[in-house]
């Protein structure tokens, strides 16, 4: 086996006297162990450590010199941040000089006559061996890139900085590059930590105005830790002025998010806010910088209540499906078609939450999937409990997650509903949400075939909010779309929505789709949507989402009005 | 003539610049040189002038080689020089006695680098 000293690259030594005796005599105490590096004064000393600042391992400096004396490089190593880390041994016999060299950074000193050759070479193992196991534990601690501390040494000394000097008030910030991942996607990952090291850099300097500390833990994710700034708006305006000045040809945005310091709040708790401030403005070009704040911590609140609730709330019947009435507006008068399923929580101490507190939170994370799975067994059981009781099937619509297209069991428990409840895969329409679309089209198309074939009528729910193509609407097996209700709203009164939605009536029509329009409220809308030949409605017009038991009354009024 | 009969005649202390140089070689080779070096006449120039700062400079640097050398003596004398004129030490001698001081040292270095010479020569 190797021995480490056989695995290490090999030690230099640079010598600096500008006596050749000393430099002979050192020289001849050192060569049996270490690579040999002379200089005969400080200038000549200071090109060789430029030259060769990554393989010397120690600077061996005699303090009287002519050119440039050994207390100017002492200063000059001691200002630049990487040959600071070579330790120096001062020759000197001067007690006070000792005093001076150590405080510019010398590491030990030897005295001349240099007889005791067994005692300089021990003390130069014991240096070198010294710096290295420091150096050792400068790379455990530093993040490579950036050189700003790596994860788990920033929290220990955040912590020890909370605990140990309450003197200072220490506020968290989270610095983030929009979109870091296509940045390395598109320039490559060298270009990517380029923006890193950049950013490190200009971290350091700020950390060189401000007491703290900086750290960097994965990819974009910044985490600094300082004495109060009171104003942070500055602070990001010159980590991006620099960011702009050194990539001129690419755009790095940059996103901050800081939490304020709380009395009694851990580094951990502040930066975990701070983080919830930062990703508030992800994509918010505008408005780079978010301090956190009353209304976040109330969200942030309300959130972990509800993530935490979610199962009780299923298990306790609080989530409640209610049924919006779809109805056909070429008939005259329109008939009730079809009805889409809508989620409500009645919370026993929050009382009703609007969906739209609750689904994207647990559309974040995925337990969307569980709602989903309630709604659809929900749907399934009220299709056979109205067609038991009036004889009529209502298909009814519903939502089908961007995390129930990812999960493998949704076409086997799908189909597992079908046949549990006895109704027919046309009886359950799923919509699948437009923006879901955009992400792993092939996966997406190969799904929505799949469902498409077992029967299942597949709807395009939001068409025209996002990111939908026309191209996709080809290459998707689509039967309906569903109009997004942004497109509704102003037809009355603005020209070009109502030529847009022409339009998209058109286009449907060609491509032989059925178009359910949203968000109807007024009969003005209602015939327009008509004239221009939309097939289904929904909307306040009609009638609002309604309890089952309510939804039946529209059920009865339809059979009376078809029976009369 | 040998190494150690030139010292005992410029009456250095041969073992302990053996004790620095180790090597009789690395000795031969520095004491050989000595006569070459220039802060002899640099010491003697900063005399002329009483260049505070360059008697102190190169009697350091005197004292230092010749201490490594064994020439204790003169390493002596040098170092009183350099003390003298250490930057922040309070002058004791007058400038006559450094004077003084300073035409050993010549003397005492002629001395010994004409024996080196003869050394040189001989060898």
């Amino acid at each position: 086996m190797l021995k480490t000293t056989q695995i290490q690259k090999p030690r230099y030594v640079l010598i600096v006297d500008d006596q050749e005796i000393n430099r002979d005599i050192l020289g001849a105490i050192l060569e049996d162990d270490y690579q040999l590096l002379f200089a005969a004064d400080g200038k000549e000393a200071m090109e060789l450590l430029r030259v060769h600042t990554d393989i010397i391992s120690l600077v061996m400096l005699d303090l009287m010199m002519p050119v440039m004396n050994g207390f100017e490089v002492l200063e000059a190593m001691h200002s630049d941040e990487v040959l600071q880390e070579i330790p120096v041994i001062v020759l000197t016999a001067d007690k006070n000089a000792e005093l001076k060299a150590l405080q510019l950074g010398a590491a030990d000193f030897i005295t001349k006559p240099f007889d005791l050759h067994e005692v300089i070479l021990a003390r130069v193992e014991r240096i070198v061996e010294l710096s290295e196991g420091k150096n050792l534990i400068s790379a455990a601690e530093h993040d490579k890139i950036t050189a700003l501390y790596n994860r788990s040494f920033f929290w220990e000394y955040a912590n020890s900085l909370y605990a140990y000097h309450t003197e200072i008030h220490f506020d968290a910030l989270v610095l983030n590059i929009e979109q870091f991942h296509s940045i390395n996607a598109v320039h490559g990952r060298e270009f990517g930590d380029k923006v890193l090291a950049a950013l490190g850099q200009e971290v350091q300097a700020f950390l060189q105005q401000v007491k703290g500390i900086g750290g960097r833990f994965e990819a974009d994710h910044f985490y600094i830790y300082c004495e109060a700034c009171e104003d942070y708006a500055k602070v990001l305006a010159r980590f991006q002025a620099v960011m702009d000045e050194k990539f001129k040809d690419v755009n790095v945005r940059l996103r901050m998010g800081v939490m304020r310091r709380q009395e009694n709040m851990e580094p951990l708790s502040l930066f975990d806010h701070a983080n919830t401030a930062c990703n508030k403005v992800s994509g918010n070009y505008a408005q780079p910088l978010m301090i956190f704040n009353e209304e976040m911590r109330r969200r942030e609140i309300l959130d972990r209540k509800l993530l935490n609730d979610l199962n009780a709330a299923i298990e306790e019947n609080q989530l409640k499906v209610y049924y919006q009435p779809k109805y056909d507006i070429q008939c005259n008068p329109p008939r009730l078609s079809s009805a889409e399923a809508l989620i409500r929580w009645i919370h026993p101490e929050l009382g009703f939450i609007s969906p739209g507190e609750f689904i994207p939170l647990f559309e974040s994370n995925g337990m969307i999937r569980l709602v989903d799975r309630f709604v659809w067994e929900n749907a399934a059981k009220q299709i056979v409990a109205w067609r038991k009781k009036y004889g009529i099937t209502i298909p009814v619509s519903v939502n089908v997650s961007r995390s129930d297209i990812f999960d493998f069991t949704l076409v086997d428990r799908l189909e597992a509903l079908i046949r549990d409840n006895d109704i027919r895969h046309g009886d359950l329409k799923l919509e699948i949400t437009e923006s879901a679309y955009a992400e792993d089209v092939q996966k997406m198309i190969d799904l929505i075939t799949r469902l498409e074939e077992m029967g299942f009528d597949i709807e395009m729910d939001d068409f025209g909010s996002g990111y939908s193509s026309l191209n996709m609407l080809s290459s998707m097996p689509v039967d309906v779309l569903k109009m997004d209700m942004q497109f509704i709203r102003n037809i009355e009164s603005n020209e070009t929505d109502r030529k847009l939605v022409t339009l998209v009536l058109e286009i449907a029509k060609h491509l032989k789709l059925t178009v359910v329009a949203e968000g109807v409220e007024n009969e003005k809308q209602l015939h327009i949507l008509q004239n221009a030949g939309c097939n289904l409605v929904q909307g306040f017009y009609f009638s609002r989402p309604l309890p089952p038991e309510a939804f039946e009354e529209l059920i009865r009024r339809e059979i009376e009005t078809k029976r009369g | 003539m040998t190494l150690q009969e030139l010292y005992s005649q410029i009456q250095g202390d041969y073992d302990k610049a053996m004790q620095v140089l180790r090597m009789e070689k690395l000795l031969d080779k520095h004491i050989r040189k000595l006569p070459a070096n220039s802060i002899f006449g640099l010491l003697a120039a900063a005399g002329e002038s009483m260049d505070a700062n360059a008697l102190f400079e190169n009697a350091h640097a005197v004292k230092g080689v010749c201490a490594n050398l064994g020439l204790v003596k003169l390493s002596a004398l040098a170092s009183d020089i350099a003390e003298e004129f250490r930057p922040g030490n309070a002058r004791r001698l007058t400038d006559a006695q450094v004077k003084q001081i300073l035409n050993e040292i010549d003397a005492l270095y002629q001395k010994t680098a004409s024996a080196i010479e003869q050394y040189t020569l001989s060898a």
